[in-house]
C-alpha cells in the first residue's frame, strides 16, 4: 500500500513538473502548426525592430501572420498593399491578421502606432512569391 | 481576573479545530500537505515558464507576475499570515526537492537517518540576520522583479535553487529557517496570526520519553524546522509542516484558532533580529510607497535604474532608512521610555528588543494597506492572465478579452484608514501589556509606556499621511 | 466607564464635523494642462477644492499614455500630438490617484499622480480617529490602574 501511495506521489510530482512543461509546449506547437503562417515579433527599431523584418508567403494562398508584442509599450500593424492592418496591439499581447496575397514582389508592412522616437523606422517587407 | 483583549476577548481563548474527526485526520494523512505542495509546484512551474518567455516585456499582462505580486502577495498579508501564519510554508514547494532528496521519498516515512551532508546551520547564523539581509537586497531589485517577467523568474529560479543547494549540504529545513527571503517576514509577523499549532495536554508530553515528534518514528519525521513540538510556544519559527500531528502516538498535538496577536507576549527567542526585521519591514513598506504609489518620477527613475548613480542612491537611501534611521528614531524613544519610567536596573536593550513587539501588528497593518492600494486597481489583470498565461492568445477560461477595469478605488482611501486604525489598535493594547513584562512596577510601566504610544501614534499618523494625506 | 462614554461623544462629534467639512464657498473652474511621459505626470499633484468643475487636457510626450481617476472612474488617454481632455466636477472629498491606463511600458503600473480634492476631510477624520484613540487609551489605562491600586 505505501508503495502505491509513493509512487503515486512521484508520478504527480513528475506531472507537476516535467509533465506541465512538455505539455505547455506541445499543445502550443499543435496549436500554431494548425493555425499560423509566420510569426513575426514587435519591437521598437532600438529593441530589434520587426523580427523577422522580411518573410515570405505563397502567392494566392491565405497567410496568417501572428503578431507577438513582447515589449513594454503598444505596436501597431499595417500591410497597405493589402488593405491589412491590426487594432492597436497592447504591450504582451497578441494578434493574428489574414490576407490572400494576389500579386508578386516586395511589400512594405509598417507599425502603426507611435511606439518610440524611432517609430518611423519601425518597418518591413513581405515577399509574395 | 482573565486578561481581555479590549475588554473583550480572554487572551486564554482557544478552539481546537482538529477536535473535528475529519480535520485531524486530514492533518494525520501523509497526502495532507503533500498534494497542496505539488499543486502549487504545478503552479509555480507555470509561474517560471510564463517568467521565461515574456522576458522583457512589460508585467501587467505577465503570468508570473502578476499570480506572484498581486495574488500571492495579497494571499499572504490578507489571509496567510495574518489569519493561519505560516500556512504559506505548509505548501510552499520550494524545499519539496531537498525534503525528496533527504528523506528518499516523497510519501512514506523511510527512517529516521536523512541523506545529504546534514550539516549543522553554524550557531551564529542561527537567527533571523541573514533572511533580513536578503529580504533587503531582494528589495533592492523590486523596480524589476514587480515589472520584468525575466526578473521574476530569476529570482523565483534562484531561490528554488538555494533551497535545494542548501537542503543538499545543511541538514533539514535549515533554509526555511535560516535564509529564505520570505520566511523572515512570515514568521514575525504569524506572532499576530490567529492560529497555531501546539501541544494539547503538558502531561502527556512529560510522560512520553521518547519524543518522536522531535526524533520521529515510522508515521512521521522528527520536526523539520527543528523545534521541539512538545513544549514550543510561539509560531514564529513553525512552519507548519504537520509532521509532529502524524509522528505523535497520543494524538497530543492540535491546531488552534486563538485571540490574534498573543504570541507577541511570549518571551521566547526575543532579539535583535526579530526587532531588525520589523524595522526593515517598515522601512521597506514607506519605499515602496514612495516608489509604486507615489507621484515622483525622479524615484521610479533611480529604482528602475535609468541611472547608475540614482539606483545607487536608492540603494544606499533605502538601506539606511531600514537598517540605520528607523531603528535610531526607535531607540531615542525607548530611550525616552526609560527615563521616563525611572527604572534604572532595566536595560535599554531589553526595553528597546521589547517593545519593537509593537511594530509587529501596526507593521502588518501598514502591509495590507499597501497591499490593498495595488490589489484594487490592479486586481483585474489576474482575470485575462489566467486565460492567456503565456502571451500566445490562448483563452482558457474565456476572460482573456477582459479589459483593465479598478474596483472600489473610491472606497480605498478609506480601507486603508480603517485597516491602518485596526491595527494600530492591536499595536496599542499589546504595547501596554508589553510595557507591564518590561518594567517591574506598574508605575514604571505606566509611564514608560508613554512615548512608546507617541512612536506609535506618530507612525500610524505618518502612514496615514503618506496613504492618504 | 463614565470617561469612555464621554470620549465616544467627544470622537463622535469629530468625525461628524469632519465628514461634513464644507467646501469652500464659491465652486470655481479649474483647467490643468498634464503632461505625460513615461512613468510620471507633470505637475503630479493638483489641487482643487470640492465642488470645483475641473478641466484637464492631458498630453503625452512619448507614447500613448492614459489617465483614469479613482474614485471617480473615469478616463482619458492622449497619443503623442493627439490630446485627451476631462472634464468633471470634483464633488468627493479626499486624495485620489490618477494613474495611466495604458500599458505604456514596464513601469506602467506604477505611474501615478494625486488630485487632491480639498479639504481632505478623509485624512482629517482618520487622523481624528487615531489620536482620540491614542489619548483614549491613555487616559482609560491609567483610570483602570488607579481604581486597581
Amino acid at each position: 500500500m505505501k508503495k502505491i501511495n509513493e509512487t503515486i506521489a512521484v508520478i504527480l510530482m513528475l506531472l507537476a513538473t516535467v509533465g506541465t512543461i512538455i505539455g505547455v509546449f506541445v499543445i502550443e506547437g499543435a496549436r500554431r502548426k494548425k493555425f499560423y503562417t509566420v510569426e513575426l515579433i514587435a519591437r521598437s527599431p532600438l529593441n530589434g525592430n520587426w523580427y523577422p523584418k522580411e518573410f515570405k508567403v505563397p502567392l494566392g494562398k491565405e497567410a496568417k501572420i501572428y503578431i507577438r508584442n513582447v515589449e513594454t509599450v503598444s505596436h501597431g500593424f499595417s500591410l497597405p498593399e493589402f488593405n491589412v492592418s491590426a487594432r492597436e496591439i497592447k504591450a504582451g499581447e497578441v494578434e493574428v491578421v489574414k490576407f490572400t496575397p494576389d500579386k508578386r514582389g516586395k511589400f512594405p508592412f509598417f507599425c502603426t502606432v507611435w511606439c518610440s522616437n524611432e517609430h518611423l523606422h519601425m518597418s518591413g517587407e513581405v515577399i509574395v512569391e | 481576573m482573565a486578561d481581555k483583549l479590549f475588554g473583550l476577548i480572554d487572551l486564554n481563548w482557544r478552539f481546537e479545530l482538529t477536535k473535528f474527526k475529519l480535520i485531524r485526520n486530514l492533518f494525520k494523512s501523509r497526502w495532507f500537505p503533500l498534494l497542496a505542495i505539488i499543486f502549487n509546484l504545478f503552479i509555480f512551474v507555470i509561474i517560471l515558464i510564463s517568467g521565461l518567455i515574456g522576458g522583457f516585456s512589460a508585467g501587467n499582462y505577465n503570468f508570473g507576475i502578476m499570480i506572484v505580486w498581486i495574488l500571492w502577495w495579497v494571499m499572504l498579508m490578507f489571509i496567510l499570515v495574518p489569519i493561519f501564519s505560516r500556512a504559506w510554508c505548509l505548501m510552499c514547494p520550494f524545499p519539496v526537492f531537498s525534503d525528496w532528496l533527504q528523506r528518499g521519498a516523497l510519501f512514506v516515512v523511510t527512517g529516521l537517518k536523512l541523506k545529504g551532508l546534514g550539516l549543522k546551520w553554524p550557531k551564529a547564523l542561527k537567527n533571523m540576520w541573514v533572511m533580513n539581509i536578503l529580504f533587503l537586497v531582494t528589495t533592492f531589485f523590486s523596480g524589476f522583479f514587480t515589472v520584468r517577467p525575466l526578473a521574476t523568474f530569476i529570482l523565483l529560479g534562484g531561490i528554488i535553487l538555494l533551497a535545494f543547494l542548501i537542503g543538499l549540504v545543511f541538514e533539514k529545513r535549515s533554509f526555511c529557517l535560516y535564509v529564505c527571503p520570505v520566511s523572515g517576514f512570515q514568521g514575525l509577523y504569524s506572532q499576530f496570526a490567529m492560529a497555531e499549532v501546539r501541544r494539547k495536554d503538558p502531561e502527556i508530553c512529560k510522560n512520553h520519553k521518547v519524543k518522536t515528534c522531535y526524533v520521529g518514528n515510522e508515521c512521521g519525521y522528527g520536526c523539520p524546522w527543528m523545534l521541539t513540538p512538545f513544549n514550543f510556544t510561539k509560531n514564529t519559527y513553525c512552519g507548519m509542516c504537520l509532521e509532529c500531528f502524524k509522528s505523535c502516538p497520543h494524538d497530543n498535538m492540535a491546531f488552534n484558532l486563538r485571540p490574534p496577536g498573543v504570541d507577541l507576549l511570549v518571551d521566547e527567542k526575543r532579539g535583535l533580529d526579530e526587532a531588525w526585521k520589523a524595522f526593515i519591514m517598515l522601512g521597506i513598506a514607506m519605499v515602496f510607497f514612495l516608489t509604486m504609489q507615489g507621484p515622483w518620477g525622479f524615484l521610479k527613475d533611480w529604482v528602475r535604474g535609468t541611472s547608475l548613480k540614482g539606483y545607487l542612491t536608492f540603494i544606499s537611501l533605502h538601506t539606511a532608512f531600514s537598517l540605520l534611521i528607523v531603528p535610531a528614531i526607535f531607540l531615542v524613544f525607548s530611550y525616552l521610555s526609560k527615563s521616563f519610567s525611572g527604572a534604572k536596573e532595566v536595560s535599554l536593550k531589553k526595553i528597546f528588543t521589547n517593545f519593537s513587539y509593537t511594530l509587529v501588528p501596526l507593521g502588518l497593518g501598514v502591509w495590507i494597506a499597501f497591499s490593498v492600494g495595488i490589489v484594487l486597481p490592479n486586481g483585474s489583470y489576474i482575470l485575462h492572465i489566467i486565460s492567456d498565461p503565456f502571451a500566445w492568445g490562448w483563452n482558457l477560461f474565456g476572460t482573456r478579452s477582459v479589459p483593465w477595469t479598478p474596483v472600489f478605488t473610491g472606497a480605498l482611501g478609506h480601507l486603508q484608514g480603517a485597516v491602518l486604525i485596526v491595527f494600530y489598535l492591536f499595536s496599542l493594547a499589546y504595547g501596554a501589556r508589553l510595557s507591564r513584562q518590561t518594567y517591574p512596577t506598574e508605575e514604571q510601566a505606566k509611564r514608560g509606556w508613554i512615548p512608546i504610544l507617541i512612536f506609535l501614534t506618530l507612525a500610524t499618523l505618518a502612514f496615514l499621511w503618506l496613504y492618504i494625506g | 466607564m463614565k470617561l469612555r462614554k464621554n470620549i465616544l461623544i467627544i470622537s463622535s462629534f469629530i468625525v461628524y464635523g469632519l465628514w461634513f467639512m464644507p467646501g469652500s464657498a464659491q465652486a470655481a473652474e479649474r483647467f490643468f494642462e498634464i503632461k505625460a511621459k513615461k512613468f510620471s505626470y507633470t505637475p503630479n499633484i493638483i489641487n482643487v477644492n470640492r465642488g470645483d468643475t475641473v478641466k484637464i487636457r492631458l498630453l503625452s510626450e512619448d507614447v500613448h499614455h492614459g489617465f483614469f481617476v479613482d474614485g471617480y472612474g473615469i478616463k482619458t488617454s492622449a497619443h503623442p500630438g493627439m490630446e485627451g481632455s476631462l472634464k468633471f466636477i470634483a464633488d468627493k472629498a479626499g486624495r485620489y490617484t490618477f494613474r495611466c491606463s495604458v500599458t505604456c511600458g514596464e513601469f506602467h503600473p506604477y505611474m501615478v499622480g494625486y488630485l487632491v480634492v480639498g479639504p481632505n476631510s478623509r485624512f482629517w477624520l482618520y487622523a481624528a480617529i487615531v489620536l482620540v484613540i491614542g489619548i483614549g487609551s491613555l487616559i482609560t489605562l491609567n483610570r483602570a490602574r488607579k481604581t486597581n491600586g
